[in-house]
């Protein structure tokens, strides 16, 4: 996994505000995006982050530890 | 036997305890008028009336702007200042004193407003956390208000007290920084409140309590925002506190620069009370000038913000490369996200970010008036206090509830959910405010739907908006729970021994390097007072000297019925006259146009 769990859930819900602003930014460039097209938009893009986070990383994790320093 | 707070300190624990139980009781009674709101101005469910609104309004308020968060602070106040002098509370009878005053006040607030749900009583208190005049509470509101700010100002006194008897055993040492942090936050305070207390004692109870007849609404609006302000740094200071001295050692590293932390609390020390009437840019009794003041002394307060953002995010990269960071960017992947104190101060402060920029729009004197009085400023405030004070308070109750309470947490998966969910039930909650506010949607209204008339969305629609901010406010309902639940399992968990020590993070540049006059409290007061002194003179001179100390005779609100009954009469009288005036003109107008067209 190239990402922690915890790391993971961040990313994913970093992606609220991105998805929220798309349609504003969209519509800027006269692209207009209902609900429905957003959500989709959105389910892709999760899928696409799970996809890269559970892809193996050439064996090479790198520093994905979860322990904090308490 | 742990090293943790309760085992150093176990009689300041119960009474940090105390506190923070307060807190947590304001923040669930304060959470459930707000999904009753949410659910309400957006017309999804509507089980009150519409008058009710305003009660649910001052609860949600008040509960969450004043108990949740000074209650809460408090508390890490004096875990702050006992854990950095290393010397318990001077009198702990006095502790309990100014707590007991707090929880005895807040109560008396408390009953005056919930007291407007029934009739059975004639007390209310549907003011709003604003109280303007001529909006009238009934006195246990005001006096309630009283004896809470006073239990915060001798809370203030206990940890001077600590600080002197500090001082006189270590003579030559620097103040630490999280004293340090506490004392500059409470000169703020000291100075700031004096805005609140005149306004309540000299006139709105003198007023509610029938001694005087009549208030200038100019000048008490005016008063409250010498407080209304810098109450805002009052919330915000103790979560910056967090941010600087809890943050950096749980990201595994240490704060980056101490003197830079001690500048930016002087800063707001200097220059958080001589804003307030930026809040009044479209009050027409304020010249421009004295709005223009206070316009560059709020921009100026952009810079001990971006100062924090700055030694907050290179704190955070000190630990991360600590942890085995490396890259621009990769060392983002090292931090700690799994832990919920980490996580949710994280996301606090990036959404702080986002406030920053909505707030310059608010303070900038020209484009507020796009946004003065709409829902954009409810959107603002939910990222400032909503977020970065009240997700950052959460956060780090995963942190102190194990240290006061000497009980494991309940479970960090669910803290780490609660604090992701708030997160992303805000962003939806306050991203349609500020747009609705941009369509001219208007605040502390609960039925913004008009008959004959829509408001035009940019993007999408207003029903979206409205959908949006439902969601919104759901999810941070579902997140509340999560965190009472944490809460409830931890006080319901057995004592430990394998808790983390009490301690808070070391410097990369210490206060050494720090020039001594930055521990000069007396010079920075002095300097706040006289900033206030240049700011304020003459405009409550100049309002006092158009509209009176008293000012003009008013008609109290709320109206009685008999009031009510009076202006329907007036009203058809006036359409009436209004009608005949309209029937004599068309007269005469038929008559000279026969008279003149042949």
């Amino acid at each position: 996994m190239r990402i922690s769990k915890g790391g993971l859930l961040v990313v994913l819900a970093l992606l609220a505000p991105l998805l929220v602003e798309l349609r504003t930014v969209l519509a800027w460039v006269n692209v207009e995006l209902s609900v429905l097209e957003s959500a989709a938009i959105g389910l892709i893009l999760v899928v696409a982050i799970f996809v890269w986070a559970f892809w193996p990383d050439n064996g090479n994790d790198g520093p994905t530890s979860d322990s904090s320093p308490r | 036997m742990s090293n943790a707070y309760i085992d150093q300190f176990p009689a300041e624990a119960k009474v940090i305890r105390a506190a923070f139980y307060s807190s947590f009781f304001a923040l669930a009674l304060g959470g459930v008028f707000g999904i009753i709101q949410t659910l309400h101005r957006t017309g999804y469910y509507r089980f009150i009336d519409s008058a009710d609104y305003y009660t649910v309004l001052t609860a949600h308020g008040v509960f969450l702007v004043i108990s949740f968060t000074i209650f809460f602070l408090v508390g890490i106040f004096t875990w702050a200042i006992t854990t950095s002098l290393d010397r318990g509370v001077e009198d702990l009878r006095f502790t309990w004193g100014w707590y007991g005053l707090m929880a005895v006040g807040i109560t008396l607030t408390g009953v005056a407003i919930l007291a407007g749900f029934t009739d059975a009583t004639d007390i209310s208190a549907s003011v709003l956390f604003t109280f303007y005049a001529p909006l009238q509470a009934h006195p246990l509101f005001y006096l309630g208000l009283v004896l809470f700010v006073v239990g915060t100002w001798f809370a203030g006194v206990d940890w001077f007290r600590s600080w002197w008897a500090w001082k006189a055993e270590n003579p030559d040492e620097r103040i630490p920084l999280p004293a340090f942090m506490v004392l500059t936050t409470m000169l703020m305070w000291y100075i700031a409140t004096l805005g609140v207390a005149a306004a309540i004692l000299l006139f709105l109870l003198p007023w509610s309590l029938g001694l005087i007849e009549s208030v200038n609404p100019l000048l008490t609006r005016t008063l409250f925002w010498f407080f209304g302000h810098p109450v805002v740094y009052f919330w915000l200071m103790p979560a910056y506190m967090m941010w600087y001295v809890l943050l950096p050692k749980i990201s595994g590293g240490k704060l980056f620069s101490d003197p830079l932390a001690r500048v930016v609390f002087v800063l707001f020390l200097i220059l958080s009370v001589p804003t307030g009437i930026h809040h009044q840019y479209l009050d027409p009794g304020i010249a421009e000038g004295f709005k223009f003041i206070a316009m560059t002394n709020t921009m100026f307060l952009l810079l001990p913000s971006l100062l924090t953002a700055f030694t907050v995010v290179a704190s955070m990269e000190h630990g991360a490369r600590q942890r085995g960071g490396e890259g621009y960017l990769g060392w983002l992947k090292a931090l700690p996200w799994r832990d919920p104190v980490f996580a949710g101060m994280a996301l606090a402060g990036l959404m702080f970010a986002a406030a920053g920029f909505s707030g310059m729009i608010n303070a900038g004197m020209n484009i507020n008036y796009l946004v003065h009085n709409t829902f954009w400023v409810v959107g603002h405030f939910h990222l400032t206090v909503g977020t970065a004070v009240a997700l950052t308070f959460m956060a780090v109750t995963y942190w102190f509830l194990p240290q006061v309470t000497g009980k494991q947490l309940w479970s960090r998966s669910v803290a780490l959910g609660q604090v992701v969910l708030w997160f992303v039930g805000m962003t939806f909650m306050s991203n349609a405010m500020h747009r609705g506010g941009l369509l001219g949607i208007p605040r502390r209204t609960a039925e913004p739907q008009y008959d004959g008339f829509e408001f035009e969305a940019a993007v999408g629609s207003v029903a979206e908006l409205d959908a949006q901010i439902a969601l919104g406010g759901v999810l941070l309902t579902l997140s509340l729970v999560l965190f009472f639940a944490n809460v409830v399992g931890t006080a319901l968990n057995g004592r430990s021994d394998d808790l983390p020590d009490n301690s808070y993070a070391g410097t990369l540049s210490g206060p050494e390097d720090a020039p001594q006059i930055l521990d000069n409290l007396k010079l920075w007061t002095a300097i706040a007072v006289v900033l206030v002194i240049f700011a304020y003179t003459f405009p409550l001179l100049s309002i006092i000297d158009r509209g009176g100390l008293f000012g003009p005779e008013l008609v109290e609100l709320p109206l009685s019925t008999l009031d009510l009954e009076s202006i329907s009469a007036l009203a058809l009288a006036v359409e009436q006259s209004t009608i005949a005036t309209l029937e004599t003109t068309a007269d005469t107008a038929t008559a000279v146009i026969a008279g003149v067209i042949p």
